[in-house]
Formats: structure tokens, sequence, C-alpha cells
């Protein structure tokens, strides 16, 4: 067949070399006719034919492209981005779990078992996904719509869209619009391929609609052994891990962590103790939307509201890869990280190791009974750390600040731990658990277990040493762990335990110092001292005002102390340190050194005196002071703190008293913003005055922006020119000579043989010099010229990179301990959060499917306050809302009940109230519940327990006004009746029920159901509660008068949050908060008795009877006949007198009429019958004559005829003859 | 359901002492914590809160609404519950023993922050030695505001009446209009000065008080800069207040539109040795050399200010020079650091030998919360 296709070769093409074709093709070659040509050949056709619509078009053009803009915001963007949040929605059975299963494969090669939580992977070079399972509950609905970036939602192609596809749609739509993927399933249970390609159309134009026009909908056409088809897959990982989210404005100014992670810390004995105490939990989770404080307060949506006790970052678990050089990512950079899903095996967390059963281990026992697997876990947890906290104790003794003897935990074995660690189990001796000591010593036993790391047996070893001698000193110790720190980084394990040491290390040396964890700070403490004392003599008072500056000192001085202790070593290596500081420095420092033990307790008087000689020279001082003024800002907070606890038992054996009244003197000084100017600063003296003599215009300017350097830089630039008219050339004269001429021209002096190649390279710098002048002219020209047509919206949008710019660069260098302490710590880091006290459920009634969310919160997010909305009830909802009825709403983070009040605004601007939500219209809304920005979104739902077949959205919203009081009225009548009628003047009772409300509505006006308006003027003294009134005109007794009067309405103060994570596994989506009106009467089985006035009633009207129109005589008169009021009434008898008498005949006279009868009926029809006769004979005779008639037109039909065809025959004779005529005349 | 709520988590803040009362008040009302002062004055012979401390907590609650303050019997403990800064029409009278520039700075802060614009009229001493006078607030603290994107129409600060202490008398009306956010600033470069101007003020006494002070300014400053311009005033019959008194306000204006200012007033009536206004002139020139030597972007009075809308403004890097930074702000950084969980890094520049600059100025940094007026209504 091969050889055939090669015999049968397509003919070539022939290009044609003439004719006209090619005499086109070749105009074209030598740039013929183009577009400008055009235009020159048909001026018409491009001419302006309607400068309207011109300007019509033109108008719409820059309106398209203005729509384009957005408001141009700073890109916040984290260089190391967290996780992208993938959340998988669908409704049960469509093959939720199936998909993130293939996903998974896909990305890592692994294969997982059971997804339970959040699955974090690395996809590609730069991008890593969280991937979770959203299930069919409404509240995880709602918590997971607000923290993702991408949804997958999964739709049953088969069954079509089902009304959780729609749900999530709209709590989407609510609270910002994630990315949206459709993907349809089932797509192999089409047997008719006709009907497929109608099913997919439909299903994508409805997806459409809700989405946007063009959004992606994948085809998941069939399975393969209970998978999907590998190609479809591996496309859809690739839509996946090249698409682009655009940032939402609730996430992107919240910081959030979806938790993938979760340790009990609580103290096992206490929960033994008493098994509902509060629990303190760490979660860890990869930190996304802005940067986070630490000791903020989060809400955990389904818990509630607490303040984080301590934030920490951890090394990544799935970390990226580091190298950029390979395409794709080997099998080790596929990394999977899904604790909650049993995977991993070794978690390391701040001070402990935790070891993970087997993911099948696990997953046998998470169907029979999850609790107790939870418990035992964490169990097996708290050993670990027992021992951490024990070791703490140990070496917070060695660092100086001892708090616990040696011997007693020499002497206590591991059974006792438990009790020693009660004691220990305070926020000190947390900082101090931090020691390299403990964490490695986690590496132990996890090394006993797992074997994934090689250098681990090496240091365990150490680490024992470490352990069994107590005396043996932190530096010694600090070494070691270097050391083996080295070790560990060259075995080049995984990315975390590489990671792990550093961080300890940094954390042994910042130990000594809580507020930082700067090295530095340790050297510097002796000039803080100094500095402070210096600030006393100066007299500066209410330096701080918690403490006098005494206290400051004298913690330093403790720290200096037990610096001392620590050893040698440590002094060797700060003195090392030390040598980089200025020299001065270091004497200051040795002097410390010396003086200190001696002059520890009266230090501060001592120091005084010191400083005062050297005060004299106020710069020097300000030197010293200047790199400590952060540690003088901050550090002294804490220490304060610390020192106060000092106080209060000093190594649990003294107690330091000291005089207060100083403190309290401190503590109440004069508030003033005023800064005393410094004393020190004589402003007669000369040298003082030029000290800041640069500091105006008229001083010194710095090279660059000096006047001098300026005009000579022009000159420079304009010195030389050619006048063109005469061809003359100036030179410059002024301006300096180049060093390339002045060179030249001193080897001319030198060597006059080298001239000409001298010349040559004159020459050459000449040009480049011109060709530099030429190209500095073009830019200044450029610069000038071109950013004229630079917008607005381009000046904002350079503005705005400037500044993300700017914040990318700000803290680029600083070290990520420092840089947590300025920014908070920063999306893309993977952090643990600390939460003391949260409720017991929460650890017992875990369940990872449900994704816990720590959601930050702003500054005055936690306090509760009066919302007002604009809301509207969903369209699909088929009820209408009612006011008072408890409603569940999820606004923010939070999701919680609480009772709306319905509004409307009036044309005053009166917000009048409403006893339901209106059909198809906003309204506004009043709750009491927890502060939120304005413009957040909110929806609504009645109940969250069970699934409904309904749509349950009841309303969305959006939030409008926060305040502390409302503004919303209900209309109130007050009734009265007339009680005595003067002429407009009317008494009114029963309105009122004393004198006093009488008096409070004086002036008020007051309406008649007809319409007659009034004004209250005075009370009467009787009856109680009457007053006078004045109306426009006067009353009936019958009249009701009414006063319309606004009363304001309380909304109640109902915040209750729904805290369905705390309900038990299982019945998670069970959570019933308050009942509405109806449904407690529902279940209750109440019927209330309807108002008898409210039911329907047959109507009986009673036939009402009107009275005569009467028409005035004189009207009558007036009137035209036709008008005038008839007289209808029937005829009556008719008088007697108008009566005639009957006759009566007499019998001949009977006889007489009766022949008279006879006679006159045969003569009547003797005439009929002659008439009839005559009748006949007429009609005859009109027969006759018509027949005589058309006989006679016959006839002369016929003659004139005969006549005519002779005068025709006669004419043609005469025609024929003439015509015969002439030729014979020819 | 009250607000005690176990729902939300506490988060109070608790001090000790009537020290930096102001600080702690104003930056609970702007966070939304609550906080606690005890043991006012505990030790004092006259315990408790002074009149203008319960002067400024009347102020306070009639900018807000719904603020939940409780006193004790003595006055030694003081609980601050804030509500919503509502703003509007705000008449105060401030008590005498503090100038009404005590009660302005709070405002100032507060201002930006309102439900509706702050249309505020402070009767009482307009100027004084312990604090800012209006002058001065006029002419620093508004140009600074403005650089923050706090400007506009109604944005403005008068002195209607001048009182001077002890007797006041004075009047001053200050509007400002409502932002939601709050512009980042880079402050790094504060220019040199070009001019110097000043207002010499004098009531019920000679008007030629003011040009004595006025001449013997310029004798000091014409050293520097010949940019000099002292605008006398005198204010007259109903507008001068109850005590007599004089003083000068003097300003420096650099190039880059940062300003820095000096002031001085004579002693009140019958506290202390009467003062010469040349005296005054010279002292307060030399004051605003010191202010100069200090240096920065801000002057020392508006350090405050500054940072904390540096703290409030939106998710980015602001920076700012400053002088050697005052204790008031020392305290106020860490009154930032309790309320809002914000750090400033600080960086000491050294000035460089052979440029004649002053003293030490400081490079403060700080990444703003991202904060926004959550009290404004949306439409």
């Amino acid at each position: 067949m091969d050889g055939k296709v090669k015999e049968q070769k397509q003919k070539q093409h022939q290009q044609k070399h003439s004719g006209p074709k090619a005499e086109r093709k070749k105009l074209k070659k030598h740039g013929g006719p183009t577009e400008e040509d055009a235009r020159k050949r048909n001026p018409k056709a491009f001419a302006v034919q309607s400068a309207v619509r011109m300007a019509k078009t033109f108008h719409r053009s820059q309106d398209m492209k203005t729509k384009k803009h957005h408001i141009p915001l700073v890109d916040r963007t984290p260089l190391e981005p967290p996780p992208i949040v993938i959340v998988v929605v669908g409704p049960p059975k469509v093959g939720k779990s199936t998909l993130i299963r293939c996903l998974i494969k896909n990305f890592t090669r692994q294969k997982l078992g059971d997804i339970c939580g959040p699955v974090t992977i690395v996809s590609g070079k730069k991008r890593r996904l969280t991937f979770m399972e959203c299930n069919n509950d409404i509240n995880t609905m709602i918590d997971l719509a607000k923290v993702a970036d991408l949804v997958l939602m999964l739709i049953d192609a088969s069954f079509g869209f089902e009304m959780e596809t729609f749900e999530f749609l709209n709590i989407c739509q609510v609270h910002g619009f994630p990315r949206i993927m459709g993907v349809l399933t089932h797509l192999d249970s089409f047997k008719n391929n006709k009907v497929l390609r109608k099913t997919k159309k439909n299903l994508k134009h409805r997806f459409w609609t809700e989405v946007y026009q063009g959004a992606k909908l994948f085809y998941l056409s069939g399975m393969v052994y209970g998978e999907y088809q590998l190609q479809e897959v591996k496309n859809l990982g690739r839509f996946i891990s090249v698409m682009k989210f655009r940032p939402l404005v609730w996430q992107t100014s919240h910081p959030y962590v979806l938790v993938d992670r979760m340790e009990d810390l609580t103290d096992p004995e206490l929960v033994r103790t008493d098994p509902k105490c509060d629990r303190t939990v760490s979660l860890y989770g990869y930190l996304r939307g802005t940067h986070l404080k630490n000791k903020g307060q989060v809400h955990i949506p389904g818990v509630g509201d607490f303040q984080v006790a301590d934030v920490n970052f951890l090394p990544d678990p799935c970390a990226l890869p580091d190298a950029q050089k390979k395409r794709a990512l080997n099998e080790k950079e596929r990394l999977l990280y899904a604790p909650m899903a049993g995977v991993g095996g070794v978690v390391y967390d701040k001070d402990a190791v935790y070891i993970d059963l087997p993911a099948s281990h696990v997953n046998q026992q998470q169907e029979e009974m999850r609790p107790t697997t939870e418990l035992v876990q964490s169990l097996i947890d708290t050993h670990a750390t027992l021992d951490a906290k024990m070791a703490a104790s140990k070496v917070s003794l060695f660092s100086g600040s001892a708090t616990l003897e040696p011997e007693d935990i020499g002497e206590q074995s591991g059974e006792k731990e438990g009790l020693q660690e009660e004691s220990v189990w305070d926020p000190n001796t947390q900082r101090e658990r931090r020691k390299v000591v403990f964490t490695t010593e986690d590496e132990e036993d996890v090394s006993g277990s797992s074997d994934d790391e090689d250098g681990d047996s090496e240091d365990s070893d150490q680490e024992d040493q470490g352990e069994d001698d107590g005396e043996k000193n932190l530096s010694t110790f600090l070494k070691e762990a270097r050391a083996k720190c080295v070790e560990t980084t060259k075995t080049g394990a995984g990315a975390p335990p590489v990671k792990r040491p550093k961080l300890e290390e940094r954390k042994g040396e910042s130990a000594e110092v809580p507020a930082f964890a700067d090295s530095e700070d340790d050297l510097e403490v002796s000039e803080d001292e100094e500095e402070s004392g210096g600030e006393e003599e100066a007299g500066r008072a209410g330096d701080s005002g918690h403490c006098s500056e005494e206290d400051e000192e004298e913690s330093d001085d403790g720290e200096e102390e037990s610096e001392g202790e620590s050893g040698e070593d440590d002094v060797a290596a700060d003195a090392a340190m030390k040598e980089k500081i200025a020299s001065e420095e270091e004497e200051e420092e040795e002097e410390e050194e010396e003086e200190e033990e001696v002059e520890e307790e009266e230090g501060g008087l001592k120091w005084k005196e010191g400083l005062q000689q050297k005060a004299s020279d106020a710069f020097l001082r300000q030197q010293q002071a200047a790199p400590n003024l952060r540690k003088r800002v901050y550090g002294s907070v804490v220490e304060v703190d610390d020192s106060e606890d000092e106080e209060q038992e000093l190594g649990g054996l003294f107690r330091v008293s000291r005089p207060q009244n100083s403190k309290k003197f401190q503590a109440n000084a004069v508030d003033s913003s005023r800064f005393s100017p410094d004393a020190s600063h004589n402003w007669e003296l000369e040298e003082m005055l030029n000290s800041i003599r640069d500091c105006f215009v008229t001083g010194k300017w710095d090279e660059s922006q000096d006047a001098a350097t300026l005009l000579k830089e022009d000159e420079e630039m304009y010195g030389d020119f050619e006048d063109l008219e005469t061809g003359e050339v100036h030179k410059d004269h002024t301006g300096q000579k180049d060093p390339a001429e002045q060179n030249s021209e001193n080897d001319d002096d030198d060597d006059d043989q080298e001239e000409s190649v001298v010349k040559v390279d004159d020459k050459e710098a000449m040009k480049n010099k011109r060709l530099e002048k030429k190209q500095r002219l073009k830019e200044r020209f450029d610069s000038e010229y071109d950013d004229g047509d630079a917008t607005y919206f381009d000046d904002l949008k350079e503005e705005m990179q400037k500044q993300a710019e700017l914040n990318r660069a700000e803290f680029e260098d600083v070290d990520d301990e420092t840089r947590v302490q300025y920014e908070g710590f920063r999306p893309g880091m993977y952090v643990r959060l600390e939460i003391p006290s949260l409720p017991c459920e929460f650890v017992t009634n875990f369940d990872p499917h449900y994704p816990i969310i720590l959601g930050g919160l702003g500054s005055s997010e936690g306090n509760v306050g009066y919302l007002q909305m604009r809301l509207k009830k969903h369209r699909w909802y088929h009820r209408i809302l009612k006011t008072r009825d408890p409603l569940i709403l999820s606004l923010g983070w939070r999701r919680f009940q609480t009772m709306p009040l319905y509004h409307i605004e009036d044309h005053n601007g009166r917000h009048r109230l409403l006893k339901y939500t209106p059909q198809h219209m906003h309204c506004g809304a009043s709750i009491w519940g927890p502060v939120t920005p304005q413009g957040t979104g909110f929806l609504a739902v009645q109940t969250v327990a069970g699934v409904k077949a309904n749509f349950r959205i009841a309303a969305t919203g959006v939030v409008l006004d926060l305040d502390k009081s409302v503004t919303v009225v209900k209309k109130l009548k007050l009734i009265g009746y007339p009680e005595k009628i003067f002429k407009n003047t009317s008494f009114i009772k029963g309105m009122f029920n004393t004198v006093l409300e009488v008096a409070k509505f004086e002036g008020a006006s007051v309406r008649t159901v007809s319409g007659v308006r009034g004004q209250i003027k005075k009370a009467l003294s009787t009856p109680a509660g009457a007053f006078r009134a004045t109306f426009e005109d006067r009353l009936l007794m019958s009249d009701v008068v009414f006063l319309r009067s606004w009363f304001p309405v309380t909304i109640p103060q109902l915040y209750n949050p729904v805290t369905s994570l705390l309900l038990p596994v299982g019945q998670k989506d069970s959570w019933a908060g308050m009942r509405t009106l109806g449904q407690l009467k529902h279940d209750l089985g109440i019927r209330n008795k309807p108002n008898a006035d409210s039911l329907y009633k047959p109507v009986v009207r009673a036939q009402r009877h009107f009275n005569r129109l009467q028409i005035p005589k004189e009207l009558q008169k007036a009137l035209p006949f036709k008008s005038k009021p008839k007289q209808l009434q029937p005829k009556g008898k008719t008088p007697r007198d108008l009566q005639r008498p009957s006759v009566i005949r007499e019998p001949h006279e009977k006889k007489v009429a009766a022949l008279l009868h006879a006679l006159s009926t045969v003569h009547n029809y003797n005439r009929k019958k002659a008439h009839t006769l005559q009748h006949a004979k007429h009609k005859q005779f009109l027969q006759e004559k018509g027949k005589q008639e058309e006989a006679k037109l016959q006839r002369q039909k016929e003659a004139r005829k005969k006549l005519y065809r002779a005068m025709g025959q006669a004419d043609q004779k005469n025609q024929r003859s003439s015509l015969k005529g002439a030729p014979k005349d020819d | 359901m009250c607000l005690q709520n176990n729902n939300m988590a506490s988060q109070g803040l608790a001090y000790d002492g009537c020290n930096f009362f102001r600080q702690r008040l104003v930056l609970s009302t702007l966070s939304g914590k609550r906080v606690k002062i005890s043991n006012i004055r505990s030790k004092d012979d006259n315990p408790g809160l002074r009149d203008f401390e319960a002067s400024f907590i009347r102020l306070l609650d009639k900018v807000t609404n719904g603020s939940k303050i409780e006193i004790n019997q003595t006055g030694t403990v003081l609980f601050y519950m804030p509500g919503l800064l509502h703003g509007g029409s705000v008449e105060h009278d401030c008590n005498m023993q503090r100038s009404v520039g005590y009660y302005l700075e709070a405002l100032l802060m507060l201002a930006p922050f309102m439900k509706t614009s702050l249309k505020a009229t402070l009767r009482g001493v307009t100027n004084d030695h312990t604090d800012p006078t209006i002058d001065m607030l006029k002419s620093t603290a508004l140009p600074l505001m403005k650089k923050f994107g706090i400007d506009g129409e109604g944005f403005d600060l008068k002195v209607v009446k001048r009182g001077m202490a002890p007797g006041g008398g004075g009047e001053v009306f200050f509007s400002c209009p409502v932002r939601r956010t709050i512009r980042p600033v880079q402050l790094t470069d504060p220019g040199k000065i070009k001019r110097i101007r000043g207002v010499a003020y004098s009531v019920r006494v000679s008007p030629q008080m003011a040009n004595r002070i006025v001449d013997s300014t310029r004798s000091v400053l014409n050293q520097f800069i010949p940019d000099i311009y002292i605008y006398t005033d005198h204010m007259k019959g109903a507008n001068s207040g109850k005590s007599p008194g004089f003083g000068l306000t003097l300003v420096a204006e650099t190039l880059n539109g940062s300003f820095l200012s000096a002031e001085m007033s004579s002693t009140p009536q019958g506290q202390g040795d009467p003062m010469l206004p040349e005296d005054l002139g010279r002292n307060c020139a030399k004051l605003l050399l010191e202010e100069v030597h200090r240096g920065g972007c801000v002057d020392s009075s508006n350090q405050s200010l500054t940072l904390l809308l540096m703290t409030l403004g939106q998710q980015d890097v602001s920076k700012v020079l400053l002088g050697p930074l005052s204790p008031y702000t020392i305290e106020f950084l860490r009154h930032i650091k309790d309320f809002f969980q914000i750090m400033f890094k600080i960086e000491v520049q050294k000035p460089s030998e052979d440029k004649r600059k002053g003293g030490d100025k400081v490079l403060m940094t700080c990444v703003g919360v991202g904060y926004s007026n959550i009290n404004k209504t949306l439409k």
C-alpha cells in the first residue's frame, strides 16, 4: 500500500510567471497597495458620512473600553501562595470522592482510600492544591463556599440539575463568587447519542445562565474499573493547574485557615477527672487570605468565637520543590499531605512529633467507632508532649530564670510526670518548651518507630546524654544541637526534618529574650540600661505608663546575670560578636560586667552618676540609644509583665518588695503630647546653630540636588552648540573637559609621535560622547512628551504597582521570626494555632468530613450590635418571611440564628415596620448580630436541619449600616369618639387615659374617618383622658377620630450561633435552633381561635328604600317637555259622568243589523273576487303586451341589420371601385 | 442574650493609672475593645478622675452612640465599652483645666471614622502651656491628615474666639469629612525648609505686644532663612475671651510639604512670673530650632496622630521619618500594639558627619491593619 501511495504523487503547484495574477503578486511583493492605498484610491469610502454617527461609535467604543476597567487594587498576593482550595460539590452519589481520588492519583500517583478532611498535594512547580469534599449538609456548603478558590461542581447528567447545585451556586453568589467549573458525570448511562448531545447542550446552557456565558463545563464520559478515564482526568488536572483566580473581597481582607489537622493538648488527667472540661486544642493549616496577627480573635463556623492563645509557623509539610530547572516534578516532589485521612505517618509539631497509625488501620477503625480512636490517638500524642514538658522545665532552669528544682525532675519517673506537668503548664514554660531538647528527644521516639530518617539514631544518642546529665551547660547543649543540625542537614532527609532543626536553633537562642528573637538584643541589653538611665537623668517623666525605669533595669540586670551564669562559652561568643561593635561601646560593656555583681541593688543611682558626665555630649548618647529604640519601645512592655511575675514569687522563694509610690506616680502623670525640648541644647551657641544649617533651603544641598551641579550638568548637555545660520561652533568653555580629552592632551605633551593614533581615539571618544548626549536628550524628550496620554487610570495603576513592590521589598530580607512580629503571619505559611477553652464536644464529636475553618476577625468584628441590611426574599423560596420569626443567617464567617425585623423606607426616610417581606421587592431588615463591615453579603435559611425537597435559601441581601440603636417604627392609630360637639370644636374621649398622656400629644394632628382634619388642643379635667380639639368642619356624633402615630420597635436581642460542629457524629446536620411561631404551633398542635369578625359569612344586605326625586315646581316649569317629569300613574276609573251608557238593540234593529252585516259580507266577497279577476286579466294583458313589444323589437333589429348590411356592402363597393379605378387610371 | 454572651470571646484590656488616658479611650473606641482603667490616682489626696478627664469622657459620649461608661464611686476605676462613632453636630464646653487642644487631639484621631461628618464646636481655653494650641494643630495636623487622604470639602479648623488660660471663653470650630479607608503614606524625605510662618496673637493686652514678639522672633530666625512672615492676630471684644495673654506659634514649611512647629504662650494671669514678649519670641524661635534639630517629616506633637493613621491604613507598608520619639509616642506605640497588634519597625537613621541636619531620625515602618470605617452608612 505504501508503494502505491508513493507512486501517486500529487501534482506540484505551478507558479505563474506571467499574466495578471503574477503581476498582482509582484505588486504586492514590492509594497503594493495596502490599506493606506485603498484610502487614497477610494477616499469617499473612508470619508466621514455622518458626524453624529461617528460621535456615537466613538462614544460606544470608549464605553466598552471603560467597562473593562476594574478599580486597580494593590496586589497583595504572597510570593509563595497557599495551596488553592478546590471544593468538590454535588448531590450524593454523583462521584465526588471518585473524582478527588482520580485527581490525586493523577497528580501524585498515590491512591487514597477514604477521603476525609482536606488533602493537600503539590501539583506543579508553583502550585499546590487542597481538595475538600463538600457533603450535602447546608452548613458545610455555606462554610466551604466562603473559603473555596475553585469549585468543581459535579452534576449527574443522567438525572439533570438537583437543588443542591443551585443552592450552592446561590451561596457562592452571596459570599463572593469563586471560580466554578462544572463537571458532568454519569454520561455513560445514555444509550442514545442524540439524546446525550441534547442533554449536554441543555445542561450547558442552564449552567451558563447561572455562572457566566462560556463557563467551562467538563464531561467525564465513563468509568473504567471504578475510575474516570485517565485522559479526561488528566485534562481536568491540566485545567486546574493553569487556572487563574481573581481576588474576592472577603477572603482578601480576612485571614483564614482551612484546618487540616487537630490535636487535643488538654491535660489527660484533667480530662480523666472531668470529661466535660474545656479543651485546649491546637489546629493546623495553611494560612490564607491576609496577614494573621498573633493573639487575635477567630471564629470557627459551627463552634463560636475564640481568642487565639498562640500562633506559630511550622515548616511546610507539603513544600514546593526548590529547584526550578526541570519542567516536571519528580516522584519525591509529588507530595501529598492529608493528616485527617491518615496519610503522612509522622507529623512534626513545634515541640512534639506525632505518629499516625497506618492508614489502613485507621480506616478500619474509623468506620467502626471514630470517637474512641480519637481518644486513643490523643492519648498517644500527649505522652509525647509529656516528655517534652518535663524536659522543658529542666532547661528553663539552666537559662537562669529558675522556677523548678532539678532534683524534683530527676526523681520523678515517667508515671509521675503527669502530676508534674500540671504545675509546669503555664504560659511561661510553654514558651520555654521551644528548646531544641524536646523536639530532638521526640524525634528519637519517632526514629524508634518510623524509619524515614537516617541520621536520627545518632541524634538520639546525643539526646540521651543531654537528658541524663542535668548539670550540663546550656552552652554545650546548644553546641550539640547545632552540630546535630549540621548532621541532619547533611543527611538530606525530606523537607520537614531539614527545616525543623533550623527553627529550633533559632528558638533556642531566642528563649532568653521572650519579646524578640534577635541575638542582637542580648548584646544590647547593657546599652539599654545605660540608655534608660540617661532618660532618668534627663528628667523625663512618664516614660512608660506601667512601670518606672527601675523595673526595666532590674529585669535587664537579671538577664545579664543569668547570661553570666550560663557559662563562659556563651560569654566568649558574645565577646566575639562584640568586637564588631564600636570600641567605645565595648568599653562600656566591660565596665558593666565588672560592676554588675557589685552594684546590682543600687545600680540605678550609680548609673545615673556615671552618665551625668557623659550626658553633656548629646549626640553620643543619641547614638547609643539608636539600636535599642525598638527594644525600648516594645521590649520593656513584655519585661514588665515578667518582672511583675517575678515580683509575685522569684524562684518560688523570694518576694521582692518595691516602693509602690514611685510607680503610681508614673502611672498618673500628666497626659500631654508635648515633647519638652532637650535641656542640653543651647541655641545661643554658634555650633548648635550650625548643626541645623542644612535643614534650610539656604544651607548646603546634596550632590544630586545642588543647584550648582545641576547647572553644570545642564551646561554639559547644552554647552556646545552649532549656530546653523552662521555655521559658527560655540564651544563649551566653562564645563570641565572630558577625561578622555584631558588624557589626550596629556598624551600630546608626553609623546608627539603617537599623535595620529591619539587623534583617532579622540575622535572615537567625541563620537561616543555625542551619542551619549543624544541618548540623554532623547530620554528627556520622551519623558516630557510621552507621558502626555497617561490617563488617571494608568497613574492609579502605577501607584498601586509601586505600593505592591514596596510591600514586597520592605520585609524581604528580614528573617521570618522577626517578620512575623511586624506584619503578622503571612498567607502561605503553615501555622499552628492554639486555642484554649474549646467546648469538649468539639473534640469528642470530631468528624473529619466536616471542614473546620478558622476565620480571622477584624478589629471590631468581635462585637455585637444592630445591623441594618437590605434583604430580598429569594425568588425560588416558596414562602414569604415573617417579621420576628427566627432566621438563620450566614454573614461573614458566621452562621447564626437571629430575629429580623423587616421594614421599608418611606419617602421621608422613615423606616416603617413590615409584617412580612414583600414578594418580589427588596426591603430593609434589622437584626441584632455580629458587627460586620458594610457591603458584606449574607444569606438566610429558615432551618439547617435535614434535607428538604424544595429550595432552602430563603433570602439574600447585603449589610448597609451598623449602629447601636435602631430607627424602625410601626404605625399606631389611637381612636377616640366625640363626646360633645360645638361648632368646629369637639371634646373627644376614649383616646387617652390620663391628662398626662394628652399633654404629651398637645398640638398633634388628628383626623376623622370621613377625612375632617383637626388638632389636639388641651386636656379636659373630666373625664380623664378627654381633650378639646378643633376641626376644620363640624363633626358628627357618629364620627370616629383617630391619631396616627409612630411607635419605635425594639429588636429582639437574639444572637444564637449555629453550633453544628458540636453535635454528635452523624447528627451534625440536625441542628435545631429556636422554632418559628408557626412551627411551634404546628408541633404543639395549638390552633388559635379565629377572630369571629375575621370569619367569612354570607353577606346579608337590608333592602334600601330611596325617597322620590323631588323637582321644584319652578324648575319643572322651566324644563322642556322631554325632560319634564311625566305623569306615569296608571289611569284610574273613568268617573260616572264620563262613562257612556251601553246600547241595547230592538229585535228589528237586530235583524236589520244582521242583514246589513250579511249583505256587507257578500258585497265584500264579490268585490274581492272581482278584484282578483281583474288582477289576473291585467296580468295576462301585460304578458300579451310584453310579447308584442318583443316581437316589435325583433323586427326592428332585423330591419336595422338589413340596413346596415346594405350600407356596408355599398361602402365596400365604393371602396373597391375606387381601388379598381386607380390602377385603371395608371 | 446579652453582650456578655459566651459566644463572643471577651476582648477587654486593663490598665493601671490615669496616664495616657486619652490614648486608651481613643484606641478603644477605634478598635472596639473594652478597656478598664483602675487605680486612677488611688493614692492621691484627691483621688479619682479630674474634671477635665470627666469632660473628655462626656465629649466621647457625645460623638459616640451606645457607649457604656461606668465609673465607681470614688472615680478611681473606669470601665469603658465603646459604642460606634456617630459624629454630626457636637457642642462641648471643655473644662478649663486643660485647653481645647487636649480634646481636639483626640477628635482629630476619631473624626475620619464617624458615621456622619463631624462638626464640633468646642468652647474653653484655646491656648495654654500644657497642650498643643489650636493654631498649631491647624497649621500642622490638618496638612498632615491631608496626606492620608482625609481631605475635601468641610475639612476645617477655625478659631472663632480666642480664650487664654485660666479664664477661657474661646471657641473653636472643627469639621472633618468621613473616610472609609486611609491611604498608606511614604514620608521619608522631609525636604528643606523653604519658609517660616507664624501667628503672634494677643488678647486683652496691648496690640503692640504681638509686634514686639514678631521682632524678637525674626532676630533669631533671620540667621537661617529670610522668608519669614508672622501674622499678628489681635482679637477684640467678644472674641477675646476672658483672660489676657499673648503668644506665638511658628511653623516651618519644607519643600516636600511637611510642617514643623513650635509655640509658646504667656504665663496665665496670676500664675507665676509674667513674661516679656521679647523673651517669649526668642524662646519660641529657639523651640522651633530645637524642633528643626529633631527634624523628621512630622513634628513632635503630631507623631502619635501619624502613627495611628499609618496603623489604620490599608494593608500596605507605610513609612514615615520622625525625629526622636517622645515619651508620649513611645507609650502610644505600646498601646497600638495592645489594641491592634501592630508593631512598628523602628530604624534609627544617623546623620552623616558632613551634613548639618540636626539629630538622629527614626524611620518608622508598619503594615496597616486594613481598617475600614465600619460606622459609615452604605447607600
